[in-house]
């Protein structure tokens, strides 16, 4: 067992030293730069991703006029926030959200194609691509849903929105009890991208 | 309507034997290297260095040698090792760099 790690260990150190040398390497070239890769993971780590969706849904927690605006007219309601520009571009511009209560629970799928509101929820799952789930999704959530370890009780309609090239939809999960002296910035680590496909729901930590 | 490269780029992955690892929606990585591999091979193909689909093909085939070689213990699997090792091929592949010039900054 030892030995194991401690081929990983050099392993690592090897890696480590071949990835600095092309750098370097391609540095020195002038084909990159020493901002290169930052620059382009900024667009994964801070541009587009679930984090631009965990502070609208926080907002819509502590606001319910901004929830109602944003059910309204989610473009325009994601537009008060300052979220990175392109959040209401040309893949954010038919964004709309629907909201989970008592009695509803909302699920988002696209069976045509895989469409996804990636700049507020990120890259998706690798089962959303999955033909059997597009599928399955819509003809018996209720089953995929227990299948997510969500069981939907029959008192609680389910409402499978289906994307499409023009529509991405997502969920606003409903605000978890036991968290009210939570602060907005504190509320939006309990939303993750799966409460907003509506395959989960938020939880108190 | 994917229009934006690093979307592309990876959703293309998505399903296929070359995704990369992820959790909640975005992309992991184990450590510094890993990341550095991944954005460098990004920005060249973004900029036209050598074709995403070409990198990937030489991914592939890195993930599929790994494999064919550790039939039964998969302990040391990392992700990324396999994608440092496509890069390099890449790189030589596209003419930027030859593999000398590797070896030598490496030796630096």
């Amino acid at each position: 067992m030892q030995d194991r790690f401690q081929y990983r260990a050099d392993r690592e150190a090897y890696s480590a030293a071949r990835v600095r040398a092309l750098e370097a390497l391609l540095i020195k070239k002038g084909v990159i730069t020493d901002q290169t890769v930052d620059t382009v993971l900024e667009f994964f780590e801070t541009k587009m991703g679930p984090f631009n969706g965990a502070k609208i849904v926080a907002r819509a927690w502590v606001d319910p006029s901004f929830k109602d605006r944003l059910v309204t007219d989610t473009p325009k309601a994601i537009a008060e926030l300052s979220l990175p520009e392109g959040m209401a571009g040309a893949e954010g511009e038919h964004m709309r959200a629907v909201a989970n209560a008592p009695g509803v629970h909302n699920l988002i799928i696209c069976t045509l194609c895989s469409c996804y509101p990636w700049p507020v929820l990120g890259l998706p799952p690798y089962w959303y691509k999955d033909p059997t789930f597009r599928s399955r999704a819509a003809r018996e959530p209720r089953a995929v849903l227990a299948e997510f370890g969500l069981s939907i009780t029959n008192e609680v309609e389910v409402k499978v929105w289906d994307s499409s090239a023009q529509i991405r939809w997502f969920v606003i999960p409903e605000r978890p009890a036991g968290t009210e002296g939570l602060s907005e910035a504190e509320l939006e680590a309990l939303v993750t991208p799966e409460a907003m496909m509506g395959v989960a729901i938020s939880q108190a930590a | 309507m994917l229009t934006q490269f690093e979307h592309f780029a990876v959703t293309e992955m998505m399903g296929k034997p070359d995704n990369p690892p992820r959790a909640n929606g975005t992309l992991c990585f184990g450590s510094e290297w890993e990341r550095s591999s991944f954005g460098m091979a990004l920005a060249l193909a973004k900029n036209g260095f050598f074709e995403w689909d070409d990198f990937r093909d030489e991914l592939i085939a890195s993930i599929k040698s790994w494999e064919d070689d550790h039939p039964e213990d998969q302990s040391t699997w990392n992700y990324y090792d396999q994608f440092l090792t496509a890069l390099e091929k890449a790189v030589v592949k596209a003419g930027i760099v030859d593999s000398n010039e590797i070896m030598a900054a490496l030796a630096a």
